[in-house]
């Protein structure tokens, strides 16, 4: 299937345009324009029902947009096309093992292409790249694998494949922390011995974050592309016509700017976030909210540190130079003032 | 209770001594079981199969016709294949009345919902992953209609058991389309029926064993098959 977009080298992996989904009547996607460049490794975080797995599902052509149109390598696609359905794997939350031997199970995908040929020793390496002894596993059949272990065989499944887009939901989700790393560095080597393009959904910021070259956020179906930013979800009250305030628990309000329209979730960039150690003297327009200091995350590609601010039952995140780091001595547990102007807001 | 105990005594003097009004009933019994077995396998499978896979406009009214068709009183059957057999019936000239062939058309009739129902059951409880993990593997249409088939092979196993059960075990249709004439159209159920009747509660249990061996024998292999 074709359309008029030239297919040039330049073609991202994926273009999507104006993709709407939804399920009954519920909007579950809702994406203007998304571009994922091929070869590369991209991250995929929101809260669970933000619409992940369905992103997934569609990127690998396993279901049909309610609307829009999905470019692959510049090609528009549809659902079960033959051209891309051996180029694409995707490999799901919970991972289905066929009622087979872990042999049978990573050479099913290999048969069914009529690739005969080494059969063993693929499947050998295969299973080496995701930690699995050969010996001890290729006979077991599938009710004798533990949660991690019938994951790293689903993913050893689709990398014996050498798959040209490879889309992971919650890899790590059932594994220990070897196993993970083990993910990472099959994932990697993915990317590096076969060019493969990699989506990757996951809970794990820490473990995505030293995966990924970028971050794509994800929430009630909207996609940011900055990664992961700070949502704050209702009850909100009226203050006046113009504003809407959030009481915590601990006392502390926040003050957000009304949406024009109906909207329940607001929306603060992270880039929009900064870190006091006192408060300072400013108008009712600004937020400056009391809380610690979580966790610090290097974002590897633009060398800044993402913290966890905690303030009461709500974690916010704010971007921080090195040289911020250091010149305010920040650290987990140190107590900070996060501020932010409540017209730096967005609704949805 | 004297009888019945004379008539397992019976029943293994008529197995061994090769009894050959016995063993024709036997006989005949197989044939038209497996006759109508490897029918209504070969019709239900892949109208079980479309039922349960594809969702389409009026599927639920026809999973109410079919669940319907599992009630079927065997002599219902029996009476209209017999209608559509007889020497007036639509099919008369086929000469199916009286023949084997006709036991083993009701007898279709009769495994086909139970085969088409339970395989549909099995289909549309088949986990949702299955299908979704096929197409990522690269798996086309072809391959999915058979991984899938295969992925539930004891749900349609256990299909083919009960309809088998089912079909081994009937009397209205083999009495009624079959005549139950001896040495011919006769099976085991029929003989049974006319030697109890007769009172002759001996040959009625030998015939009996014979049934229920035959039954453990198909479960045997079956269960054999199950575990390689």
């Amino acid at each position: 299937m074709t359309n008029n977009i030239q297919v040039t080298k330049k073609n991202p992996a994926y273009h999507l345009k104006n993709i709407q989904h939804y399920y009954g009547n519920t909007k579950v996607l809702d994406i203007d324009d998304l571009k994922i460049e091929k070869g590369s490794i991209t991250g995929l975080i929101g809260p669970n029902g933000s619409g992940k797995s369905t992103l997934l599902k569609l990127l690998a052509f396993a279901q049909k947009p309610t609307r829009g149109q999905i470019f692959y390598k510049g090609r528009m696609e549809l659902p079960f096309s033959t051209s891309i359905r051996s180029k694409i794997s995707l490999l799901t939350q919970k991972p289905y093992l066929l009622k087979r031997t872990v042999f049978e199970n990573i050479a099913y995908g290999l048969k069914i292409r009529n690739e005969k040929n080494n059969l063993e020793q693929r499947i050998k390496k295969a299973l080496l790249n995701v930690g699995l002894d050969y010996q001890n596993f290729t006979k077991r059949f599938w009710h004798e694998l533990s949660g991690g272990e019938a994951q790293r065989v689903a993913m050893a499944a689709r990398l014996i494949l050498k798959p040209e887009v490879l889309l992971l939901d919650e890899p790590i989700a059932s594994v220990d922390i070897e196993s993970a790393g083990l993910i990472r560095q099959a994932s990697l080597n993915a990317r590096k011995n076969w060019g493969t393009t990699l989506v990757i959904a996951s809970h794990d910021l820490q473990w995505l974050y030293s995966i990924c070259d970028h971050q794509l956020s994800i929430f009630k179906g909207n996609i940011f592309s900055t990664g992961v930013e700070n949502i704050i979800t209702g009850p909100f009250e009226k203050s006046d016509q113009k504003t809407l305030i959030k009481k915590l628990e601990d006392g502390q309000i926040i003050t957000l700017n009304a949406p024009s329209q109906n909207a329940c979730t607001a929306i603060i960039r992270k880039k929009n976030m900064v870190i006091n150690l006192e408060k300072q003297s400013g108008n009712g327009h600004i937020n400056q909210l009391s809380g610690h200091i979580t966790s610090m995350l290097l974002e590897k590609k633009s060398e800044t540190i993402m913290a966890t601010i905690s303030i009461h039952d709500l974690s916010l995140i704010v971007l921080l130079s090195p040289d911020q780091i250091s010149g305010l001595d920040l650290y987990p547990g140190k107590k900070v003032i996060l501020t932010f102007h409540s017209h730096d807001v967005e609704w949805i | 209770m004297d009888f019945i105990v004379a008539g397992f005594i019976k029943a293994i003097e008529l197995l061994i001594s090769c009894d050959s009004a016995t063993w024709t009933a036997v006989w005949a019994t197989i044939k038209v079981s497996t006759g109508s077995m490897l029918l209504s396998i070969g019709a239900g499978l892949p109208c079980g199969f479309l039922l349960g896979y594809f969702d389409f406009k009026g599927k639920k009214h026809l999973r109410t016709i079919l669940d319907t068709m599992l009630a079927l009183p065997t002599v219902f059957i029996g009476l209209a294949v017999y209608a559509f057999i007889s020497r007036q019936g639509p099919l008369g000239e086929l000469g199916l009345l009286f023949t084997l062939t006709g036991i083993a058309i009701g007898q279709t009739i009769l495994a086909f919902p139970i085969v088409t129902a339970i395989t549909a059951t099995t289909i549309e409880n088949i986990d949702h992953d299955l299908k979704l993990t096929l197409v990522s593997l690269g798996a086309g249409r072809r391959n999915i209609i058979a991984t899938c088939l295969w992925e539930v092979r004891y749900g349609i196993l256990a299909a083919a058991v009960t309809a088998y059960g089912r079909v081994l075990t009937e009397v209205g249709i083999s009495m009624m389309v079959g005549g139950n004439i001896k040495y011919h159209t006769r099976t085991i159920t029929t003989a049974i029926a006319l030697e109890t009747n007769k009172g002759l509660f001996a040959d009625g249990i030998a015939l009996g064993l014979v049934l229920i061996m035959i039954a453990f024998i198909v479960n045997l292999s079956l269960s054999f098959l199950r575990k390689q």
